[in-house]
């Protein structure tokens, strides 16, 4: 009886493991399907563009892969393996680095007519010690706004929006002069230190400048004393430390100037405002700050080749993602501002195109290998909030402040350029 | 006969929950190797045999009980202190994630260079002569050639057919293949390194373009060491998991692979100042905060649960009220607690007419996390006091009043030495807990305040815990193997400190 029982349940194990099994087996390879992974908002997007329209790559069926978040995205590839990860993804240019250090990512070689499609900067932001890892896809920067119930006119230099933050701070009951909305008291406000005379690294020719410092302290100070300081060395309320309440108080009219990031730009439209979108102005007539102008990428992964669809995600890459067709095709619902150069003047609104206008104007690349803290723990990231703290709210003294943050810009570029 | 049908149940009962989890571990063991999970995969093949051979044998009664409970403890106890033990011996770390054998690869993969012009050509992937072959374009140049492993045929114009582009679709001896044919053969395509000229070989970007390269990093398995064919630089392994060229160790190559460094992360530990001094600072606040954490929230549990232990009216609702931080997720808690200390709009400020910043002063911030911590964890302990308390005889208490002890007498003399007895065990669990308290750091403060500008590393709240998990994440570089050095040691730490604790309190006297 017992063995017939101990014969039974075995027997019933195994029929259940078959049953269960059926469906944990991988998919073969023989299925040639494409997986293209990407964040909440250009997982969906992506997947109703190739629903309009999915003949791109004959041959191979693609399957996007959406997550809840950017963040859940990254950690998804940080933990991707060659027989979990996907083929294509849709991510930042900073991941480029650590997924090429890491073995994840795959080069790619555009023909010189695709290259051509898109900026060299563009491609550098993509590029790893003279490989290209995957196509732009959309440009990511911030613009300046201005509020035209208030200000009738774009202000031409820095000096003339805090006279006008002076004048009607308590007649129009003003938050703030310039706040940042969009991209954090660090990303979003490289444009203001780069309107003040500062910046994260200095290019000269399409390339960093490592023979000149990125900060000169005295003359960051001054303008700091100037513009953002009052008689007795606190903030003059024009720029807040922080970023929380901004997008609130333009909305509301409160705040004159607003520095907002090119995934928003449709929140503005809807409470009736323009996007005028331009870079902050600088302190002088003519010059603007610069601000972080990267892109993000479809990146080709290693993966795609041990699951033997390189040659389809490659024709993917190059066929929808680079060609002006899918680049229109796709903004037209993912609604950002193209890094496709036909399809910049083909896409749907204006903003998507003065963002663009405005990444041409002032946008310099964003170089991870130098933002990230090359020469330690102390990243741009951290340093330019701690900055404006140290400055705006503790009331320390700008030039003491800023040519500590210099010291830490100068190893990072020394460092990171060696890691381009 | 009823007793035989019950125990035939039973035994039915004992059968099907074997055999449901046979068939889970089965599958999980089918899953395991099938992604290659190896170590994962023995260990469940193990677990199976050893659940067969318990429930249907009698080696050992008591193991029948105890399996499970075993099983989940070497799962998800033993084999990440092992796991994490490992790793702190290896470089791990962001450029050290794969294999040796998959970075020579990926090495070998990526040292290839295109030409000079970076030619690309349009290519029609097809059979020349039954070999595999592409039929490639230079429309602006009108060069057309038929390139297969071994040879490039160049096509004079006149013999080939082009699209309106100028490109060539079809040519003598040369069949196109189908979409279909060519998507079957992409794991076969991605590799050929089609016939170009001298070095030069054209590989494909896709199924219809061509690029000319050619493969400028050679590995020599037998001296394990990558040559550069262009400039001769050789690439010899430096014994912590990369490729470094002989004359100059900053030259290296990527992407490295994990690689056994024994105790280069402990020795680190210890000579780099930059981790060190911050280490010690951090490390007496841990302490601090943990044992300042352990004895507010038992102090003001124990009052709450003396105060209800009288009779006063209300008591079932006040008791209720004094759950409902512990009821409620302890994230959103913090979360709120945050938005209250907040300096501008936070109700603290409001509330007491006050203008602190809670966050950007090292005091206050440490101030405001015991508080925090005091909030979510005093209700734990006001249950445990009340359960404890009716616990103890209360003849003793009245055999002391009836001696003329007073009431506090009899609480310090009798109650809180009885209670400590039992919840010593609890103190010790709630130390350890707080010692490791990650959640309550990174969502209250995020480690902070620092001065980044004055090249703090640790901020004033950080704890062990959250200290590691910035040198681990915190940067673009991802240290797991030096990450988890740290973690040994507070594993050590903390286990040294619970296992003084529980030898000091006899809490296991009575199991021995």
């Amino acid at each position: 009886m017992q063995k017939k029982l101990i014969a039974k349940s075995l027997a019933a194990s195994l029929a259940l493991t078959l049953v269960a099994g059926v469906n944990t087996v991988p998919a073969s390879a023989a299925d040639k399907e494409l997986v293209v992974w990407a964040d909440e908002t250009r997982g969906p997007n992506l997947t109703k563009t190739l629903a309009a329209k999915s003949d791109w790559v004959s041959g191979y069926k693609i399957t996007v892969k959406a997550f809840s978040s950017f963040d859940a995205l990254k950690e998804a590839v940080d933990k991707s393996t060659d027989l979990t990860g996907p083929d294509i993804i849709l991510g930042a240019n900073d991941w480029v680095p650590t997924g090429a250090k890491n073995g994840k990512l795959a080069p790619i070689t555009l023909p010189a007519s695709v290259k051509a499609r898109f900026t060299a900067n563009q491609l550098f932001d993509l590029s790893y010690k003279g490989n290209l890892y995957g196509v732009p896809l959309d440009i990511n920067n911030v613009g300046m706004v201005y509020n035209e119930n208030l200000v009738k006119n774009a202000p031409k230099t820095l000096g003339e929006m805090v006279s006008y933050y002076k004048a009607n701070k308590d007649k129009k009951g003003l938050a703030a002069g310039l706040c940042i909305a969009g991209g954090g008291t660090s990303w979003g406000a490289h444009s203001v230190l780069s309107a003040l005379g500062g910046s994260a690294y200095r290019m000269k020719n399409g390339a960093v400048d490592t023979t000149k410092d990125p900060i000169n302290p005295a003359e960051l100070a001054k303008n700091i004393k100037t513009y953002l300081l009052d008689a007795n060395g606190k903030s003059n309320g024009f720029f807040p430390a922080t970023d929380t309440g901004c997008k609130d108080n333009y909305l509301a009219g409160k705040v004159p100037f607003a520095i907002i990031g090119n995934w928003e730009w449709q929140d503005y439209m809807a409470e009736g405002f323009q996007m005028n979108l331009m870079p902050v102005p600088g302190v002088k007539a003519g010059t603007s700050g610069t601000m972080f102008a990267s892109v993000s990428g479809a990146m080709l992964t290693s993966f795609a080749a041990k699951r033997g669809v390189e040659a389809g995600a490659k024709d993917l890459l190059i066929n929808f993602f680079a060609s002006t067709a899918g680049a229109v095709a796709y903004q037209a619902i993912e609604l950002r501002p193209p890094a496709e150069k036909g399809a910049q003047t083909k896409v749907e609104f204006t903003a998507q195109q003065n963002f663009g206008k405005a990444a041409s104007k002032a946008g310099i690349p964003q170089i991870g290998a130098i933002l990230n803290g090359a020469a330690g723990s102390k990243s741009y990231w951290d340093l330019l909030p701690a900055f404006w703290t140290a400055v705006l709210v503790n009331g320390k003294d700008p030039q003491t402040e800023a040519t500590k943050m210099n010291g830490f810009f100068v190893k990072n570029v020394a460092e990171g350029v060696k890691d381009l | 006969m009823l007793e035989k049908v019950k125990h035939n149940a039973a035994k039915v009962l004992k059968y099907l929950f074997v055999a449901l989890t046979s068939a889970l571990l089965l599958m999980l063991i089918q899953s395991a190797f099938a992604k290659k999970e190896y170590e994962i995969g023995a260990f469940l093949v193990l677990a199976l045999i050893a659940i067969l051979v318990t429930y249907f044998s009698n080696v050992s009664i008591p193991l029948k009980f105890f399996l499970p409970g075993l099983l989940f403890l070497l799962a998800f106890v033993v084999g990440p202190i092992l796991y994490t033990v490992v790793m702190s011996t290896f470089q791990y770390q962001t450029g050290n994630y794969i294999s040796k054998p998959e970075a020579i690869e990926r090495v070998r993969a990526l040292g290839v260079a295109p030409d000079e012009a970076g030619t690309t050509f349009d290519v029609v992937i097809g059979k020349y002569n039954n070999q595999i072959a592409i039929l490639a374009s230079d429309p602006i140049n009108k060069k057309y050639s038929i390139n297969t492993l071994t040879e490039n045929i160049e096509l004079a114009v006149n013999v080939v057919s082009l699209d309106e582009n100028g490109v060539a679709k079809e040519a003598p001896d040369f069949s196109p293949s189908n979409t279909a044919e060519i998507a079957a053969l992409d794991r076969e395509i991605s590799n050929i390194r089609f016939k170009y000229s001298g070095d030069y070989f054209i590989s494909l970007q896709g199924t219809s373009v061509g690029a000319v390269a050619r493969q400028v990093l050679d590995y020599d398995k037998n001296q394990d060491k990558f040559t550069n064919l262009i400039n001769g630089n050789q690439y010899i392994d430096n014994g912590k998991g990369n490729f470094v060229n002989k004359n100059d160790s900053e030259e290296v190559l990527q992407p490295g692979w994990r690689s056994p460094i024994w105790f280069s992360h402990y020795i680190d530990l210890i000579k780099d100042k930059n981790v060190r001094s911050p280490l010690i600072s951090v490390f007496i606040w841990t302490v601090v905060f943990a044992s300042l954490t352990v004895l507010t929230t038992f102090a003001l549990g124990l009052l709450i649960a003396v105060a209800m232990s009288k009779p006063i009216r209300g008591r079932r609702v006040y008791r209720s009220i004094f759950i409902l931080p512990y009821a409620m997720p302890s994230i959103m808690s913090i979360l709120i607690w945050g938005g209250m200390f907040n300096t501008e709009f936070g109700a603290i400020n409001t509330l007491f007419g006050t203008n602190i910043a809670w966050f950007q002063s090292a005091t206050f911030a440490r101030v405001a996390v015991i508080l925090v911590n005091l909030w979510l964890g005093f209700p734990y302990f006001y249950l445990i006091s009340s359960g404890a308390m009716q616990a103890i005889p209360s003849e003793l208490s009245e055999a002391a009043a009836i001696d003329g002890a007073t009431p506090r007498q009899i609480f310090y003399k009798i109650t809180l030495p009885l209670l400590l007895k039992i919840v010593s065990p609890l103190l010790i669990a709630s130390f350890a807990f707080n010692f490791n308290n990650f959640n309550l750091i990174y969502l209250l403060t995020g480690g902070g305040p620092r001065n980044e500008l004055d090249g703090q590393i640790a901020g004033a709240t950080d704890i062990l815990i959250s200290y590691t998990y910035k040198i681990a994440f915190g940067s673009n570089v991802q240290d797991l193997g030096f990450a988890s050095a740290i973690s040994v040691i507070i594993f050590l730490i903390v286990a040294s400190i619970s296992l003084y604790g529980v030898k000091k309190s006899k809490v296991l006297d009575s199991f021995s």
